[in-house]
Order: C-alpha cells, then structure tokens, then sequence
C-alpha cells in the first residue's frame, strides 16, 4: 500500500512542478484521490519539493481540512458559527450526534458516517446549513436532518 | 485610443430574446435550497413539451429568503416567483410556467411580481452586484454586454498612477473589515520598485453572516477578474492569486471556470486586451483555517507554510508575497475597481458618508426573516437593516442581539439600533463593521453561551504563534464556563475583563485582537445572561 | 573568570550605514537603520522584557512581553519587531505595558510545571526571569484547565500531554515545559539550516516536532544544538546539566575537531565540564556549534582514554603501565639502536597537517636535531603547499583569502571536492543561509553531497566529474572566457569530448598566448576525463527568497 501512496504524491506533486508554494494544493489533490493524507507520503512530498519532513507535516497538521486517516463513507459537515446557531443548529448537532452514536468529530461505529463540525459555508441566509459529501443543504430542520442520515445509510 | 479589442462589442442593456427565458440560481445558496432538482424537473418538463424556452443558471438576486428564486423572463422583464423548493416545482409548471401564462402565474401563491421592483431589491444602490444574478456567471459575452470591462478599458488609457489615484480619490476602503483606504496601499506597491510584484485576492469569507464574496464570485466572476486585472495595471504586478476558502466549492468551480474563459479571450495572459500588458491569474484553495483570512497568515499559507500571521512591520505592501511586493485585498475592495475606473472617482465618493465612501455590501444572516445581500451606501442604520429591510426575526420572537462583523463583532442590543452603517461611528460603540456581515438572534439566545463560543473559536481557529490568542483563548472558554456555573462570578468576571484587555492590545493579529468584542459587548449589554448562581443552575 | 554571560540583545544587528537617533525612555540613542528597538534599547543597558526572541534568529513577535509605546503612534507595537525611526521617543514602561505583560505571564505560567527548584533550567530560565521581571503574583486561572503539565486530566489520559524524548544521547525534549516560542524551530532553519523542527496543530494543541512528531533520533536532527542554545527554558536541557547542574564559571576555548574552529565557552563547575556552549564572539562560528565541539567532547574524559604512559615488548605481550622517564628512555633507546644497527636515516617522521605550528616545528626539530637526518614529512605537503604556492603566486598571500563573514556577501559559490556539511558543518550552515537568500550553488564533486540537493538547497550546477579528473577540469575552465554558465558548459564539453589544455601556469597568466582552441590530448588520457555532458545538472530555479 505505502508505495502506491508515495508514487501518487510524486505523480501530483510533479503535475504542480515540485514548486513548494503548491503543497497546500498538492495535499488537497492527494486527499481527493486517496481520502486522506497517509503518513507515507509525507517524506516523499519533502523529497519531491525539496523541503524537509518536519515542515510538511506541519502543514498537514496545521490545517482542519487535512485528514491523517480515512473517513467513513460519507462525511456530513455541519456549520455550527453564529448564523447557524442564532438558527438552532446546536440541537440538530445534538440530534445527529445521538442518531450516529459519535461526538462531533468521530466515526460512527459502522464506519458509514463521519460527523464534523464546519465554521461557515457561506449559506448565512438558509441556516441551518450542512455538507453531505460535498454537496450543500441550508434550511435544515429534525426532518431533513433524518431524510440525509437516512441518505448516508443510518 | 480605443484598442481594438474593446471595439468589439456593443454596449447595451440586456436585450429581449425572442425565445422566454427561465432563470434557476446555481448560487450555492439557491443548491442548498433544492435549485438544481427545480432546473432539472423544469429541464425536463421543456424538453418533454418541447417549449421554446432556455433555462439560465444564474447568479443570485441576493433575496436569499425568496431562494430558489425562479424567474420568468417575456418581452425583457423578469417575473420572479419564490422560494421554490423541488415540491414546488409541479404546481408551477403546471400553472403555465413554460407557457409564459402571466395571467395565470400572477396569482400563483408564490408569484412575486416583477423581481426588479420588490422593495428590498428596489431600495439598493447596487454598485458592485449590479450584474450579479442577471446573467450566466460564465458568459463573457453578457458581462460586457452589462458594462463589464469599461474599467478596464478605462484603466488601459490611464498611467498606472492614474489609475492609482482614480482609486485613491474614490474614497474606497477596504471591505475585508479593516477599512484600510485602498488608494494609499495600491500608492505604497506603486512606488516600491521590485522584479516581481503581486495582487493576491482575500477569498477567504470566513466570518459567520457573511456570503457577499461567495455571491458574487459565484454571481459575477468576471467583475472580480477585471478588478485584479486593474489592480495589476495600476501597481506593475503581472500575477495575481485568488484564495478561495475550501468550504466555497461553488465559488472556486466558477472562478477556474471563467478565468480559463478570460484567458482564452485574451483578457488575460502575456497581452491583456492586445495591450501588452502581461496579468495572470491563479485560484488557490484554503483548507479550513479562518486565521487564513489575516492578510499575513494567507500569504504563508500562498508560500505553503503552515497559516501563522507575520508581524508587521514590513508590510505586504513592501514585503509580501515570496517578499515581493503585495497588494492584498478582498473580493469587494477589488469588485469595486472597475466601476470606480469606468463610471469615475467621484460617482463612487458620493456615496456614503464621513469617511465611509460608496456603497457596502451588506449581508442580513442568521434568524430573521428576510434574510440576503443589501448593497446600499453607507450611513444607513441597523435598525432599518433589522427590522424595516430584514423584517425582524425569522422565528417572530424579538429581537435580542445583532453582531455585526463577523465572530469578531460585537453584539449590540436593540438600543444600539440607531448606529448608522459607518466605520468610525461603530467603532465609537466599540463594535465593528468588519465584513457587513449582520447575524440577527432572538431572545432565546444566551449571551454567556455566544460569549464563551466566542473565546472557543478563537482558540479553535487560532494560529498558535502569540500567547494572548493561543493560551488566553482556552482560559477565556475555561473562565466563561465558571461564571455560568456560577462559580466565584464576580472574581472571574474581573478575570474574563482582564483577560480581555490582555488579548486587545497584546495580541499579533485580529483574531485574539478582537475576540474582547463580542465577549465585552455581551458582558455590557447583557450582564444579566452572566449572573447565574449555582441554584438557579440546578433548576434549569 | 565566572561565568560568561554574554548579552542578548534581542534581534540581530543591523548594517546599514545611514544612522538613527531616536529617545529610549528619556536617553537618546544612535544606532544603525534597522536596528529593532529592543537592541536599541539593550544597547543602553535596558532589557524590555522577552522571550521569543534572541539576537541569532530574526525577530518573531510571538510572546508579546517586549511591548512598548511611542508617543504619537497607537497601540503597543512589539519592540523586537518594530524598527528604530528618526526622533521617535518609545517608553518601555508605564501601567498599561505592565498591566499586559503581566497578563501574558499569567497565560504562559497556567500551562506550565511549577516545579522550579528541581527544574534543570533552575537558575537558568529565562520564564523564571520573565515571571519575576513583570511581578507575576498569582494565577487566577488555577490549574485545572487544560494543559500540557500533567499525564491526566480530570482522571483520564490528557491528550495534550507528551512524555520527555530522551532518544538523543545528548541532550532532552520535555514537551510540557514547552512555551511554544518558536525559538528552536527558527534556530533550526535560519541558522542551522536543517528544517528538523516544526510546530505539529495549531492554536493550544501546537507543540514542537522533530520530524514528523518522531522522536529526536529518529528525525532529520543533526544534533547541532542550536535549538537546545536556543531554548529558554528546561524543554530542550543537555543531558549533562540535568546530571550535573548549572555551571559555574567559563573557560573560552577552540574547538579542534575540523578546520573552522569554533569558539567555544567551555562551561565549568570547578574541575568538570559541564557543557560546551558556542561563544558568540567566535569569528569563525559566531555563536554556531555543530554535534561535534558541542556535544561529543567526551573523549577528553572517556573511561577508555590512556592516560598512563603504557609498554610492551613485543606485540604479543600485554601492555604494561609505566612511568613517563621508563617510557621516554625507552623510546629514545630504542631510536638510538635502531639508527646504529640500521644506519641513521632508518628512523623518520610525520606530522600531521591539523597539529599545530608550535608541534610541527618541535616535530622537525626532534628530527633533525635530535635524530640529525632531515626525513620529515607532512600531509601539508601535497595538500596546503601547492594551494600555498598558488595563492601566493596570485594572491601574495598563502592564507586564506578571505574570513567566514565574508560568505553573508556571496554571490556564487563554488564548492569543489569538499562536503562541507559532513567536515565544516558550521561554515555549511552559514553557507546554507547565504544561499538561501539567493546565492547561486556549483558544486564540482564526483560524490552527490548534501549540498547538491537538501531542504531549499538546490545547486545550480553539479558536475559529477570523474575522480582525478579535478585539474583537467580546472585548466579547461581557465583556458576559456571568464567563467560564466554557458562557458562552463563548453569548457565542461571540452572536458567531455577530451580535448583540454596541458599547458601550465604560465600560459594562463599570458593571455596572447592563450590558445583559442585547445589542443587534443592523448587518447591513454581521454577515457579517464570523460565525464558526460549528460550529466551536467540544468540550472535549477532560484532557491526561495524567504530566508
């Protein structure tokens, strides 16, 4: 598994031709294409962009949106900054939660959904808003809640 | 003299098509609401009657509550009809919608009439949203058609001072919420002589209530392009950056998407317009740090480093990207340029008032009724943005608190209603405009709570680097959490007020900077939240 | 002499000519454009407080003690970061300063051990100085928030906590006295130039990292020590200190390990060396140390070191201690003998070209006044004499030609036959740093150095020539234009198709008799110059410009 991972990073970071300012976008390629950032490829990122292993994983580490082990199938993201809370997305972060047996932040336990929290996608206007694999939702309410677990197959 | 380019296109308002028009919004806004699942039910509807109409994805009208908001355009004038969601679909098409049954569509209960007319849309001074949700977002050929590139057909006449200076007497601040005059920064790029300078575009909208810079990327691309196109000429700088914040998938989709257009057309590239002049342009992508939207920690995170804040001196005007020279601004100071440049300095300067010149954007989020984009010349009042404009809350209960700015902002109760949209008159209340983002909370929310996730997300959004976020953060969630446990209050409330002072004026950046804000304006406005004992606790 | 503190003035020195004259608290003060005002201000004797910064990085702006006020500028910039400006007049304390830096001592001492008296860094501490510079009395926070400090946290595992990195044999990482001041990171990349060190999260959760959270051992560390000299506090502790103790005074010596001769403070606690630290007067380190003088001294004092005079008569006996006039006499016996029975010029001698001037010359004089033949040698010979004749013949000099500090002016650097990272590794760092600002890098090496190619090291030419073939490529090189890349390529394809000039050093200084073309050479020697154009690297981008 690890030299596959490793030959990828290279393939990628060569498409951005090893320029050091690209990792963020290199890494962001990488975990579309793999699901996260394995710890593998990191010494092969530094060796590709002449940089050292210390300062890439202090980018993979400083960033939220970098993940160090898979996901479950499905990730739902749930806004949870001001607008989404003057709209009562406290409770339905509860309510999942509960529904997926998780705190914000783990996996269920059937590996099917992982539930984060997100601090703004911009739909201020339709909160409560979520992401479910990407694709945006905003006037969640308890029912449409239940109809995208339901989606994601809990 | 013209360039030749610039003589290829007629200028003109939008003119009638023969063939209806529908628009479905694409805004990000308008998906999250169910638009795509509409465009499609009504795609599918004029391809089964083979009705001679063209669906248009559009940018949004900014009438977010009214989201999707479908419109109907005969004889050149948009009928819009709002929100409709995919059940609503059905009783609209079946209503005459691919027809063009305006008798019938007219009574239809989600009819809004003529979109262009409904009071809150009516009652802005769009400068900068002009073309957003009129239009494909992609097509180069309507964004001219609508005045698009007379900035920079203007700017392409002018020397790279005049062109300073346009912006300068225009009087324009800084949208992102620093209020920065944008003129006096452009000047300070201009004069410092470097091999390589850059603009870099702050996409990174990361305050809560705020989409303006997600719209109009999302609504009007072009216009963002044609401003850093500008800003390039009028600096020297050949390359520009776009960081668009990861959550905005949308807005970074669109950007790729009509830069790639602009490039081909020959708008950008080594001969901008045929006037070689040389201007690029790159889209990066955030990844989930909100201190990413400081001027300093995005040019770290440009160079791919980790997003800590630089401190200043030198400035990214004189050291800034890679050290070069750097013109760092947001999305609207740039979306701003090419009406400054094509209409005048002083058109623009006569918006507004004080110090606060032209129009703002403002965003009216959160729990309350009609909520959207209102872009209106400064010096309005919260109260009308509230109540009037917004019509109070969603959930019909009062109004409790507005923050304005941002997670950042400070909170203001109904009796601060009076404050006009202004930079300094809301600083005199110890409050910020910042962004123009307005979250609107009713009384069910508790202050003490929103003060403790204020000092939570800044410890969870905090670089690291200065002790007063990094640490003072965590002590602040810590200290809040006692005082709602009514745990030896009133020592704890002289801490928290400490603590705040500490992080005000020791902090390197904004993000510790400003977190007193929100936490000091609901200790004063709202100190009854806090005053909790132990008892009271046990019967909650 | 006690022991050696030298002053830290904060930032680093400025060398700009023009100069600035600004008023600290009440004193005038002239310094150099672009002093920061905390130099300024140690200058006359005034220690704003700190403690992330120290005057071999450059200013970071991250504790937020060293504030100060200007008078007619808002706020309270940061005096590290803030550069001196004509007639500015700067007040380093008042109520409000004092009020926040309390505040920010507050914050560090809530999340951090308070065990000071049995701290290795006791007497030591520049927090401790901190927290008693700025009267910190209480914590009001109390100490059951979160923290890095304890294992546990409210009864179960505390995530934030790291046990104590004890894998380099030199020196610890103890994670919970960490403050997070970025001093070894940034020690590690502008002066050392290895990027080891990173900070791993973000915001409460950031800790130092070597590597990719590996221990140290494991990391790229080269266990230089900079980051341990860097360190105010007990995280990063010689593993001799935390055994010993603090030292008590300093005895200021070179190191003799390799050719650049770091000074060093010899670090003392009555007859035992506690540690070496680099002195920062050194010309030739300038405060810099490699893992060589600064940790693996050891052998001065190691339990297999001979430190009787020792003999044996034959190999096969065991090796008898005796006393120094049994051994002397022997010795000089045994020469006698061995100069009557096999004549005189049976014995000679060899010093080495690292002994000292003072031991070569007693070398020779033992031969030749002492065993009366002139059979010496030394390794000097076929190293520093021909580069001796040839820097006097072109310099007037046979020294070097130039001091260490001359690298921070360097345009090109050349570096041929030498890996200055494994055998100079300070004057590599110093070099790293230069060519990090933008220098450009030949490297004529048959071996791939670290130099060719490490973490924002790029050279822009490596020519891997074929081992002997140094003076071909030399005189190819002289014998075409003065050097410029596109010639190098030429004179390096002259090399390639083995076709160089063999004439001598006379031809090179007569430049009408310099031949356009260079003549052939025979083909017994054109295998052995063949080194493939091929494998000229490209010249690479320009290393990045933020040092």
């Amino acid at each position: 598994m690890a030299p596959q991972t490793e030959k990828t990073a290279r393939a990628i970071a060569a498409e951005f031709g090893n320029r050091p300012d690209a990792l963020i976008e290199i890494l962001h390629k990488l975990q579309g294409e793999i699901g996260y950032v394995p710890e593998a490829t990191v010494p092969a990122l530094a060796d590709a962009l002449n940089v050292s292993r210390a300062e890439v994983h202090g980018v993979v580490t400083f960033y939220h949106a970098f993940r160090h082990k898979p996901a479950g199938r499905h990730v739902l993201k749930m806004c949870r900054a001001e607008a989404c809370q003057a709209m009562g997305c406290e409770a339905l972060v509860e309510r999942a939660e509960s529904r997926l047996g998780v705190s914000c932040g783990g996996t269920s336990a059937d590996g099917r959904v992982t539930l984060e929290p997100i601090y703004c996608l911009g739909l201020c206007a339709t909160a409560p808003s979520a992401m479910l694999d990407g694709r945006v939702v905003g006037r969640l309410t308890p029912a449409k809640l239940d109809a995208l677990l339901k989606e994601a197959g809990t | 003299m013209t360039l030749p380019f610039f003589s290829k296109v007629k200028r003109g308002e939008n003119e009638p098509h023969g063939k209806m028009r529908i628009f479905v919004p694409k805004d990000a806004a308008a998906v999250a609401c169910g638009a795509d699942a509409v465009a499609a039910a009504i795609a599918r509807s004029a391809a089964q009657t083979g009705a001679p109409v063209e669906i248009v994805r559009n940018g949004s009208r900014g009438l977010l509550w009214l989201e999707p908001l479908v419109e109907l355009e005969m004889g050149g004038i948009r009928y819009g009809f709002g929100p409709i969601e995919a059940d609503a679909v059905a009783s609209l098409l079946n209503t005459g919608l691919l027809r063009g049954d305006l008798k019938a569509l007219s009574v239809h209960p989600k009819w809004l009439g003529v979109v262009n007319k409904i009071d809150y849309f009516a009652r802005q001074t769009r400068l900068t949203f002009a073309r957003c949700g009129l239009t494909d977002p992609l097509s180069l050929e309507s964004y001219r058609a609508l005045g698009g590139y007379k900035g920079l057909e203007k700017a392409l006449s002018l020397s790279p001072a005049g062109i300073v200076d346009a912006v300068a007497k225009s009087g324009l601040r800084g949208r992102g919420g620093a209020g920065f005059p944008t003129g006096i920064k452009w000047q300070t790029v201009h004069d410092t002589s470097a091999a390589q300078k850059y603009i870099v575009c702050n996409a990174d909208e990361g305050d809560s209530g705020t989409f303006a810079d997600r719209m109009l990327m999302e609504g009007d691309p072009f216009l963002l392009i044609e401003g850093m196109t500008i800003a390039g000429l009028a600096v020297g700088a050949t390359k520009g950056f776009i960081y668009i914040r990861s959550e905005y998938p949308h807005a970074i989709a669109a950007l790729k998407a009509a830069i790639s257009i602009a490039r081909k057309s020959g708008l950008l590239g080594a001969d901008v317009a045929g006037s070689k002049r040389a201007f690029d342009l790159e889209v990066r992508t955030g990844a989930g740090a909100y201190v990413c939207g400081e001027e300093t920690a995005l040019l770290d995170s440009l160079e791919g480093k980790r997003g800590m804040v630089r401190a200043k001196p030198p400035l990214p005007a004189h050291k800034g990207l890679f050290g070069r020279p750097t013109v760092i601004n947001n999305v609207l100071s740039l979306a701003a340029v090419p009406f400054i440049l094509a209409e005048g300095a002083k058109t623009y300067l006569d918006y507004g008032m004080g110090r606060s010149r032209g129009t703002m954007p403002i965003q009216l989020a959160g729990n309350i009724k009609r909520g959207g984009l209102f872009e209106t010349a400064f010096g309005i009042c919260l109260g009308e943005l509230v109540e009037d404009i917004g019509g109070g809350t969603a959930s019909g209960r009062p109004v409790k608190a507005v923050q304005v700015g941002g997670p950042l902002g400070a909170y203001f109760p109904r009796s601060h209603f009076d404050t006009p949209f202004d930079y300094e008159a809301f600083a005199k209340r110890d409050g910020l405009i910042g962004h123009a983002g307005v979250v609107v909370f009713d009384d069910t929310a508790d202050m003490a709570k929103q003060a403790r996730f204020a000092f939570e997300f800044c410890a969870v959004e905090s670089c690291g680097k200065c002790t007063p976020c990094r640490i003072g953060s965590t002590r602040g969630a810590e200290t809040v959490d006692k005082i709602m446990a009514g745990d030896a209050s009133e020592a704890n409330l002289a801490l928290v007020t400490d603590l705040c002072n500490t992080m005000k004026f020791g902090s390197l950046c904004a993000l510790g900077g400003f977190t007193p804000y929100p936490v000091l304006s609901a200790l004063t406005h709202f100190p009854e939240d806090f005053r909790r004992t132990p008892r009271l606790q046990a019967a909650e | 002499m006690a022991l050696i503190k030298e002053t830290d003035y904060g930032t680093p020195a400025a060398k700009a000519e023009k100069a600035v004259t600004l008023t600290i608290d009440g004193t005038k003060i002239t310094v150099p454009e672009g002093t920061s005002i905390m130099r300024a201000a140690m200058e006359i004797g005034t220690q704003i407080p700190k403690l992330c910064a120290t005057d071999s990085i450059e200013a970071f702006g991250s504790c937020r003690l060293c504030l100060v006020e200007i008078e007619g500028r808002n706020g309270t910039p940061a005096s590290c970061t803030t550069p001196v400006a004509e007639g500015i007049v700067v007040h380093t304390q008042n109520q409000r300063l004092k009020q926040i830096r309390r505040g920010v001592m507050e914050l560090y001492i809530s999340d951090h051990p308070l065990d000071c008296l049995t701290c290795a860094a006791n007497g030591d501490c520049e927090l401790q100085d901190m927290a008693g510079a700025v009267g910190l009395r209480d914590v009001r926070y109390g100490y059951q928030g979160a923290n890095h400090v304890f294992a546990k946290h409210n009864g179960k595992a505390n995530s934030e906590w790291l046990p104590k990195d004890e894998s380099n044999p030199y020196f610890t990482y103890d994670p919970s006295k960490c403050i997070v001041c970025n001093r070894c990171v940034r020690a590690c990349e502008e002066v050392q130039g290895t990027f080891a060190l990173t900070i791993s999260g973000r915001g409460f959760d950031s800790r130092v990292s070597p590597g990719m959270s590996e221990s140290f051992l494991d990391s790229e560390c080269v266990s230089c020590g900079a980051c341990v000299q860097a360190c105010p506090t007990a995280t990063l502790t010689e593993k001799a200190v935390i055994e010993i103790g603090q030292p008590e005074h300093s005895v200021v010596t070179t190191c003799a390990y390799c050719g650049v001769g770091c000074s060093f403070k010899a670090e003392m606690r009555g007859e035992e060396v506690v540690r070496m630290v680099p002195y920062k007067d050194g010309k030739a380190n300038r405060g810099h140390s490699c893992v060589k003088g600064r940790f693996a001294w050891g052998y001065a004092t190691h339990t297999e070191r001979i430190l009787e005079p020792m003999l044996r008569d034959k190999i096969t006996d065991p090796w008898r201690e005796t006393t120094w006039e049994e051994a002397i006499g022997r010795v000089a016996t045994e020469f006698k003998r061995i100069q009557y029975q096999y004549g005189k010029d049976a014995v000679g001698g060899i010093t080495s070209s690292r002994c000292t001037n003072e031991e070569t010359f007693l070398v020779q004089k033992l031969i030749r006044a002492g065993f009366g033949v002139n059979n010496v040698d030394t390794c000097a010979r076929v190293c520093h004499s021909p580069t001796g004749y040839g820097l006097k013949t072109a310099f007037g000099t046979s020294a070097g030609t130039q001091d260490f500090d001359s690298i921070e002016h360097t345009d090109v650097v050349m570096i041929i036959g030498a890996n200055p990272t494994d055998g100079h590794p300070v004057f590599a760092s110093r070099m790293k740093k230069r060519l990090r600002q933008g220098a450009k890098l030949i490297v004529l090496d048959p071996r791939r150095i670290d130099m060719v190619r490490s973490p924002h090291i790029q050279a822009d030419h490596h020519l891997p020539l074929t081992p002997g073939t140094n003076v071909a490529v030399l005189t190819a090189w002289r014998t075409s234009s003065p050097p410029r890349a596109s010639s190098t390529r030429r004179s390096c394809a002259s090399v390639a198709t083995g076709r160089t000039s063999r004439s001598g050093p006379r031809s090179c200084r007569d430049r009408s008799t310099r031949p356009r073309s260079p003549p052939s050479i025979p083909a017994s020697i054109q295998p052995r110059c063949a080194a493939p154009l091929a494998s000229m690297q490209p010249a690479a981008t320009p290393p990045s410009t933020t040092a």
